[in-house]
């Protein structure tokens, strides 16, 4: 019998994770969210990762970890594609499988739903799949669907006008271009945000650009570009170059789409402070610092029309 | 009274210099030596070298500052006005010497970078990632192999009449290159000439890439030292490459300038490089990210830390 439900804070939590917890609230269930992160959390999903794969990804293995004996069911969606033609990288499209192969001692008892559709198919008919798996009425999910999905578009606009407004201010604004799970993770992009707030910078980020205007714009980027996030991250980086101070492109080591748009994505940019930051698992912070302090000072030397006083 | 005069320190991971200029921007007193590990040590024989050539009658140090790897540490350590990183100290302080300077290429013991000016400010930079290939590191460890000086790399790289191919993209990679010429029998000044065109070649087309290089360049650290990798990249850019003199000084320099410009004075005392200094490291228990943080003593005292990820680890200073 399910009562409590683990959601782990990892990968697309920082996207779909108001609509995830506010459906199976409305269901009647529990949600637990594992803990943010931390070196402990990366250190054991690392432990459980083959070698190759990418950072955010031993981060949310960790995750899982987390909620093992914490919960009656974890909650691992597929996620091939939000949309029917953009897509997302394989590994997303494989997490359950990966998910429940990584840990098939344990036995963690898996929830999932299937964002891969190349149809018509509609996010509600994949929720209607999981509430009758959790033993709910059609009626019922129907309503707990509407009001999670209702929650999750008032929580993006809130970070769409939040965001709005930091554009009004006079301290320098940089947007942070990346994954959303790369740059809210406390442990990945959360510390560059940390370093930039310290150092007086307004803080941007491109996933709280307005999704479908990014999207839109990102087609203008490139016409064949598979991946709805790098899609999303190129879009808003476009829309947004010419009203921050400066752009940083984060990625975290390895990501293969990050590898190819990443590069076009610095030329593409030109005529305003650009840097690119590689994250993997260092635990010190010195070289990040070196570099976003140098990239500080030519926004702001720049500002000022020169070194002196 | 005294005239002012300014001090700054830029610690490296291989050298650390140390300058003392006036109010004019020159030099009064320098100084150049190995870090050998121990940033502590080196800025205190630092310190005493620029004592000995200070005339402390005439002038009084009245702003620091530090930059380099080791810049927090002896940025407390001296009680340093301006701690700054690296690339802006280098910018401030080429710009000041050359203001019509438009490229700045800096190799050094194990960085790289590239700094694009534009009306005398930094605009654009580019550093190496964290693998040290083509730096001053990898020049060393292959004079060591080949049996020469490291210092003698250009002048034998200029009498070669060619450069042997080496590929310079990974240090692992060059050395087993280099063995293979070796034993085919290619001359040794091949060889060094090839290793200082690998060098240049390897920056061009990384840390370099994409950066637009305009002229007047100027190339500086230590490998700028090295004619035969000067020449090097004159070929490959087609355009002529300025080394300074005092190159190697440049970052202590800016620093220098950077402290003289912040306009924050205080009474600086060269008794610093006679104190006791000590470092420990204490991992914080306080959360599961276990951050390293560095503590700083003088004479037994705490003067400051750092490293924490989040106030929980803030070390308070009695």
């Amino acid at each position: 019998m399910i009562q409590t439900i683990g959601i782990p804070r990892g990968l697309m939590v920082y996207r779909e994770g108001v609509l995830w917890k506010n459906f199976f609230e409305e269901l009647g269930f529990q949600c637990v969210f594992s803990p943010k992160s931390d070196r402990r959390i990366l250190e054991n999903g690392t432990g459980r990762a083959i070698d190759e794969t990418c950072l955010p990804f031993k981060m949310y293995l960790g995750h899982v970890m987390e909620l093992i004996g914490k919960c009656d069911a974890v909650f691992v969606p597929r996620m091939g594609g939000y949309l029917s033609k953009e897509k997302m990288c394989t590994r997303y499209e494989a997490l359950p499988d990966l998910v429940r192969n990584i840990f098939r001692e344990e036995q963690v008892k898996l929830l999932t739903v299937s964002y891969d559709w190349y149809d018509k198919t509609k996010e509600e008919r994949v929720y209607q799949e999981l509430g009758a798996e959790l033993g709910k009425t059609k009626k019922e999910v129907k309503k707990a669907y509407a009001h999670a999905r209702k929650k999750q578009d008032a929580w993006l606009k809130g970070k769409e006008k939040a965001q709005t407004q930091i554009l009004e201010s006079k301290k320098v604004k940089i947007l942070i271009a990346g994954h959303p799970y790369v740059l809210h993770d406390a442990y990945m992009g959360g510390e560059l945000a940390r370093i930039l707030e310290k150092m007086d910078a307004d803080v941007l980020y491109t996933d709280h650009v307005n999704r479908d205007s990014a999207l839109k714009r990102s087609y203008e980027f490139s016409r064949v570009m598979p991946w709805l996030i790098n899609r999303e991250m190129a879009g808003a980086a476009m829309l947004m170059k010419n009203r921050v101070d400066g752009i940083m492109i984060v990625s975290a080591y390895p990501c293969g789409p990050d590898a190819l748009v990443n590069d076009m994505l610095m030329r593409r940019l030109k005529g305003l402070p650009v840097l690119s930051l590689t994250l993997d698992a260092q635990s010190g912070t010195a070289g990040t610092e070196t570099r976003i302090e140098s990239f500080m000072d030519i926004i702001k030397y720049q500002k000022a029309g020169g070194y002196g006083t | 009274m005294k005239k002012k005069a300014y001090l700054g320190i830029d610690i490296g991971s291989i050298s650390t210099k140390g300058v003392i200029i006036n109010d004019k921007n020159e030099f009064l007193a320098e100084c150049y030596l190995w870090t050998e590990g121990n940033p502590t040590k080196a800025t205190k024989e630092v310190l005493h070298s620029l004592q000995e050539q200070f005339d402390a009658q005439e002038y009084e140090i009245v702003s620091s500052g530090t930059t380099g790897s080791a810049r927090k540490l002896v940025g407390s350590m001296i009680g340093a006005q301006v701690v700054k990183n690296e690339i802006t100290a280098h910018a401030v302080g080429t710009t000041t010497l050359h203001p019509e300077v438009r490229t700045i290429l800096e190799i050094g013991g194990q960085d790289s970078k590239i700094i694009c000016v534009e009306n005398g400010v930094a605009v654009d930079y580019a550093m190496n990632t964290l693998c040290a290939a083509g730096t001053g590191a990898f020049l060393s460890s292959q004079a060591h192999r080949l049996g020469v000086e490291v210092e003698e790399f250009g002048e034998i790289a200029l009498k070669a009449g060619k450069a042997a191919p080496i590929a310079a993209r990974c240090t692992v990679f060059a050395e087993s290159d280099l063995v293979h010429k070796l034993q085919v029998g290619c001359p040794k000044e091949e060889i060094i000439a090839g290793l200082c065109k690998a060098v240049a070649g390897n920056y061009l087309n990384n840390v370099a890439k994409g950066k637009k290089i305009i002229a007047p360049v100027v190339f500086q650290g230590g490998v700028s030292k090295n004619a035969g990798v000067v020449k090097m990249f004159e070929e490959e850019l087609g355009m002529p490459v300025m080394v300074d003199e005092k190159g190697h000084l440049m970052g202590a320099f800016g620093i220098a300038v950077l402290a003289k410009e912040s306009q924050d004075e205080r009474e600086f005392s060269f008794d610093v490089a006679d104190m006791e200094f000590k470092t420990r490291e204490v991992t914080c228990g306080k959360c599961a990210n276990h951050c390293e943080i560095i503590c700083v003593y003088r004479e037994g005292q705490l003067i400051d830390s750092w490293g924490n990820r989040c106030d929980n680890g803030a070390i308070r200073i009695q």
